[in-house]
């Protein structure tokens, strides 16, 4: 503050009246549009390459990744052999009736063909209730499966969407993002399943974690990991 | 407009409890009886909103401050009051216009994100980070990536530790200008605010132009930040630190030598060393009180230590030491992105990380000095991809609970000058 | 029937609207006529008669519906300046450069539902706009915006004026106790407690300059300022101008003394639970109130309606109705041969444009220049016209200074507030008063 009173408020004044003059700063909007910055991300696009063709595989990975579950998507899978599709039931269900399959050109599920063959379950249950029906640890329930069929059968993995809670089209994806995970069986005729050597059945996803997360909670504060 | 303890006020007044209409016409016998009819409910003089709890009190202060003495009121300021910087509800007891006492009622954007956070892999909580602290939403992402690098026991490219600290100290500068401009529309300048939202739309342009987006950045990544420095943002920096000095001190006479608005600050709020400390204040509102605590000098992380700065801090402890810190703390944050820009090395900007991430079972904490303070993350990880507790620490939420310090005693446009000053953000306090 | 009936449905609605009222409209002047054919000297002696009331019905007519252009006027000024100090462009989508914006914001307030909240005293909260528009109205009828163009000429205006604008706070008071809300509470009595403080260093800064005067008369208080500038009151009375200036703002609720609408504390203040046209009434009674304070500001300290130096005497020996027959080509063929003459160059030396184009350009070339020709003809001519650009220069000039003042201050504390009025501006309007009348005594003896 000043040693003269109101010398402040002259000088903020005379600020204001010279801004009065000035050029403005806004931009008018419907007939000047701001630029989009190059790496905006606002907009989700589905990219096509230069034969016309979507590039999208319907991979899910976007879908996965996005924190807000807002990407939702459906397709037939890389052989062809059925229809997967990104989205709880309960929100998306009448995506799946027929009628609005049909209309949007997608392939009609019928209960008449039979999209799996049976298949003993019990092995499943058996692995699921080793990692107590946790999907946090997919791909250790996914690898024991293989390790157990020596590939991944349908009905497997419908199984274990249907006793963990999670989304058929997250453990299709999941369990096609790693390539020592199959689908079909080994080519290899006659072999037995393959029991002990699958990878992935050593990592930290059974009952060692909780050891490890307990020594390390007891150790210094501030964490030394 | 006095009222006993839960009563409501409208009880015993006859022009609001009247009988409804309808109570007495034939065609509505035995409709409308139900108690939580809303026509029922409209006939109880529903129309003036009441603080007063309608449960009996919980606990012996509730009691307390939901008793009125002789000559007290309620005032129930918020959620939608235009001066509460979002949606705090404040609760105060009135003697005429002076605070006797206030209670802050939180809770209504409350969004359970660390929950959210410990069911979504890594990379996405870093998305959950960004709307906590909406105007200065890199300083929430930093503490994240660093806690989620130290569980990973990843080294962050140099290159990429210079751009984090450029693009924080740009984005303290423009949460800063907001700040300020703020504290001068609480208490009735209408024009500061808007020039400068002028020198912060240039900042978030600047921040567009690597990030992609002008609000929610969503740009650090663990090990490093999403995508280097280009030719659009180089220039325009450039030409915005040329002159962005002068502007943003050319701004600030408007209000710094301003009678009205100095004699509106100057010791009002006042908070001592002591008290601060106790409250668990960090950052500028803290510096303001006389504590030279910065993260950034204090724990140093990230390059901090390569730069060249000042800690500024003021003794008096009141709303206009604490503007005044921010004014001092913009200074210093050009001069760190000058020291950046001269210093920066070449190479990649992410460290080579596998795309699932399964951090080793433990837990760390890390924190950064931001614009309002110390944001902190705490995270346990169990071995899973996901985070076992994530906790979130947030410096407006301490400096919300000194409210009750503040305030009482104080006129309601002081308690605007508290506030304004002590620049809380809603998004960061409920979470 | 059948065939009138489709034409009718044919018909936009402007037309049906047209056709309409046309017909109404030759019936009404008709009677009119006719009426004034049959009882035109009985009206006329009735009103001859009673001029006085005849005058004063005018009077109050015109004033109450001057407040709304003005009103206007000064909301679209306070929009647009403010946009400009703080560098954005404002309103400028309805009309040229958004002139009509403020109208559009008078219908739009029309046309919103008029609400009453529950608890609402409802006869208390109806009245309170209208007492508050009143005063505010009634005030303007005391200002002499020109030599002869003034309301009433009191002997004791000023009096009048202080009683009757102090009356505006009545009704801010009833709509803060009567909408049953405690802002609206606490805006009402903030109010009161402002007005009552500042009416008494407002009362007493002008009582220095009353002594000099010796009349209360505004009329009389304008005629004493002619001459030369320096013969205005405020360069004999500078502290009581300044005390009168800052009263004032505090009397018209401006910022930094807008506390009783202090919109970041207590919401809305007295008009938290005002909607509709009822809030209406209040919003423009504080634009006429800003307006109605710098008049009265101008009146008593700069002149009023008196031009800053002695205009040289001219007096346009024109007297059209000499011209006889002559005049009557003259008005008929000027603005052709005056919108030709503006439109040739255009037409010729600017090969692009078309004729009508050009035309239309020395049309609107004519009108500016002629419409200026007539306005210094008349400013020359009549008293009451450079009265009144003097006087309206002066009083937006104020309203200029309200509004950018409006655009750079923060508001005051209310203890500060009342601390200001009490402390500083109570004793120097008492010290202005004592140097003034000691002043008088001395140089008078």
């Amino acid at each position: 503050m000043s040693l003269i009173p109101g010398l402040g408020l002259a000088r903020g004044m005379a600020l204001t009246l010279r801004r009065f003059f000035q050029p403005k700063a806004t931009i008018r909007y419907p007939e000047v549009q701001a630029d989009i910055p190059p790496r905006f991300r606002g907009r989700l696009q589905l990219l096509y390459d230069e034969y016309g063709t979507l590039k999208c595989e319907t991979c899910f990975q976007c879908a996965q990744a996005c924190p807000i579950e807002c990407i939702d998507m459906g397709g037939m899978d890389t052989k062809g052999r059925f229809h997967v599709h990104w989205g709880a039931a309960e929100t998306y269900g009448e995506r799946r009736e027929e009628s609005a399959l049909r209309r949007s050109g997608r392939p009609v599920p019928d209960p008449a063909y039979t999209p799996f063959e049976g298949l003993d379950v019990g092995p499943v249950d058996a692995i699921l209730e080793g990692f107590d029906h946790d999907p946090a640890h997919l791909l250790a329930i996914l690898e024991g499966v293989q390790a157990h069929y020596g590939y991944l059968p349908v009905a497997a993995l419908k199984r274990i969407s249907q006793t963990t809670g999670t989304w058929y089209a997250q453990i299709y994806g999941t369990a096609s993002y790693y390539a020592h995970l199959r689908f079909d069986p080994p080519v290899v005729a006659g072999d037995a399943p393959r029991s002990p050597d699958a990878p992935g059945t050593s990592r930290p996803g059974d009952a060692s974690y909780l050891a490890g997360l307990g020594a390390s909670l007891t150790g210094r504060p501030g964490g030394d990991a | 407009m006095t009222t006993k303890t839960g009563q409501h006020p409208s009880a015993d007044d006859p022009r609001v409890i009247g009988q409804h209409p309808s109570a007495d016409d034939p065609r509505f016998i035995g409709l409308h009886q139900s108690a939580d009819d809303p026509r029922v409910m409209l006939d109880d003089g529903v129309g003036v909103y009441e603080p007063v709890p309608p449960y009996p009190p919980r606990t012996e202060r509730e009691a307390e401050f939901y008793t009125l003495g002789e000559g007290e009121m309620f005032l129930n300021a918020g959620p939608h009051h235009p001066a509460t910087h979002g949606v705090l509800r404040v609760v105060m007891k009135l003697d005429g216009e002076r605070i006797v006492d206030l209670d802050p009622v939180l809770g209504y954007l409350h969004r359970g994100v660390e929950k959210l956070c410990e069911n979504a892999d890594l990379h996405q909580t870093i998305a959950y980070m960004d709307p906590l602290e909406y105007v200065s939403s890199l300083f929430c992402e930093w503490p994240a990536v660093m806690a989620y690098e130290k569980l990973l026991d990843v080294k962050v490219p140099p290159r990429a530790e210079y751009i984090r600290v450029l693009t924080g100290e740009l984005n303290r500068i423009s949460s800063h200008l907001l700040a300020m401009g703020f504290h001068a529309l609480d208490l009735g300048g209408i024009t500061p605010i808007l020039y400068s939202f002028i020198e912060r739309d240039e900042i978030v342009d600047l921040l567009a132009s690597i990030t992609g987006q002008r609000m929610l950045f969503n740009y650090f990544r663990i090990g490093g930040v999403n995508g280097d420095l280009n030719h659009d943002f180089m220039s325009r920096l450039g030409d915005w630190m040329s002159r962005a000095g002068s502007e943003v001190m050319s701004n600030t006479t408007l209000l710094n030598e301003n009678e009205v608005f100095v004699r509106r600050n100057r010791g009002v709020g006042v908070m001592d060393r002591e008290t601060a400390l106790g409250m668990c204040w960090t950052g500028p509102n803290l510096r303001a009180s006389g504590v030279p605590f910065d993260l950034r000098r204090a724990h140093p992380y990230s390059v901090y230590p390569e730069l060249d700065f000042d800690i500024p801090t003021r003794s008096e402890g009141d709303s206009l030491a604490r503007y005044l810190l921010r004014i001092d703390e913009v200074k210093q944050s050009l001069r760190i992105i000058d020291q950046c820009l001269h210093q920066m090395p070449d190479g990649p900007v992410t460290a080579k990380l596998p795309r699932l991430l399964r951090p080793r079972p433990g837990r760390a904490f890390a924190a950064v000095e931001g614009p309002r303070g110390e944001y902190g993350i705490y995270a346990i990880s169990d071995g899973t991809d996901q985070p076992f507790r994530f906790r979130i620490h947030d410096p407006s939420f301490l400096h919300l609970q000194s409210f009750n310090v503040l305030a009482p005693g104080g006129l309601i446009a002081d308690w605007m000058a508290i506030n304004a000053s002590l620049d809380p953000i809603m998004g960061g306090i409920d979470k | 029937m059948s065939s009138l009936g489709r034409a009718w449905g044919h018909l936009t609605l402007p037309g049906k609207i047209v056709f309409t009222v046309v017909p109404l409209l030759a019936v009404l002047s008709a009677g009119l006529v006719a009426t004034i054919v049959l009882f035109g000297g009985a009206a006329w002696d009735l009103v001859q008669s009673n001029l006085d009331f005849v005058r004063f019905l005018a009077a109050a007519t015109i004033t109450l519906v001057i407040t709304i252009p003005v009103a206007f006027v000064i909301i679209y000024m306070e929009l647009k300046v403010i946009a400009f100090m703080n560098l954005r462009v404002g309103p400028d989508r309805v009309g040229p450069a958004g002139a009509v914006q403020s109208v559009v914001h008078g219908l739009k307030v029309l046309t919103k539902e008029d609400f009453t909240p529950t608890g609402a005293d409802p006869v208390v909260f109806t009245w309170a706009p209208v007492v508050t528009y009143g005063a505010a109205v009634m005030t303007l009828l005391v200002l002499p915006f020109a030599p002869g163009l003034y309301g009433q000429d009191f002997n004791i205006g000023l009096l009048y004026f202080f009683a009757v604008g102090g009356l505006g706070v009545v009704g801010l008071l009833m709509g803060g106790w009567s909408s049953y809300n405690k802002y609206s509470l606490l805006g009402g009595l903030r109010s009161a407690a402002q007005i009552v403080s500042y009416e008494i260093p407002l009362t007493l800064s002008v009582v220095g300059l009353l002594i000099l005067a010796g009349t209360m008369s505004l009329n009389q208080i304008v005629q004493q300022q002619s001459g030369w500038f320096t013969d205005w009151f405020v360069f004999r009375q500078p502290l009581g101008f300044v005390i009168f200036f800052i009263a004032a703002t505090a009397e018209g609720n401006r910022t930094p003394f807008d506390l009783s609408e202090a919109d970041s504390e207590i919401v809305a203040g007295f008009a938290t639970e005002y909607s509709g046209m009822r809030f209406g009434f209040f919003f423009f009674a504080e634009y006429v109130n800003v307006f109605i304070l710098s008049a009265l500001t101008v009146v008593l300290f700069l002149g009023g309606w008196n031009a800053p130096f002695p205009f040289p005497d001219l007096s346009l020996a024109l007297d059209p109705g000499s011209l006889g027959i002559p005049l009557l080509f003259l008005i008929a063929l000027v603005p052709v041969i005056g919108t030709l003459v503006l439109a040739a160059p255009f037409y010729l030396l600017r090969s692009s444009m078309r004729w009508w184009v050009a035309l239309i350009v020395g049309f609107v070339l004519f009108n500016v220049v002629a419409g200026g020709l007539t306005f210094a003809w008349a400013y020359v001519s009549f008293d009451w016209v450079a009265g009144l650009v003097w006087f309206m220069a002066k009083t937006f000039g104020f309203v200029f200074l309200f509004v950018w003042m409006r655009g750079t201050l923060p508001r005051v504390r209310i203890d500060q507030l009342m601390g200001f009025a009490w402390k500083w501006l109570l004793p120097a309007a008492l010290l202005n008063l004592f140097a003034t009348a000691a002043a008088v005594v001395v140089v008078g003896s």
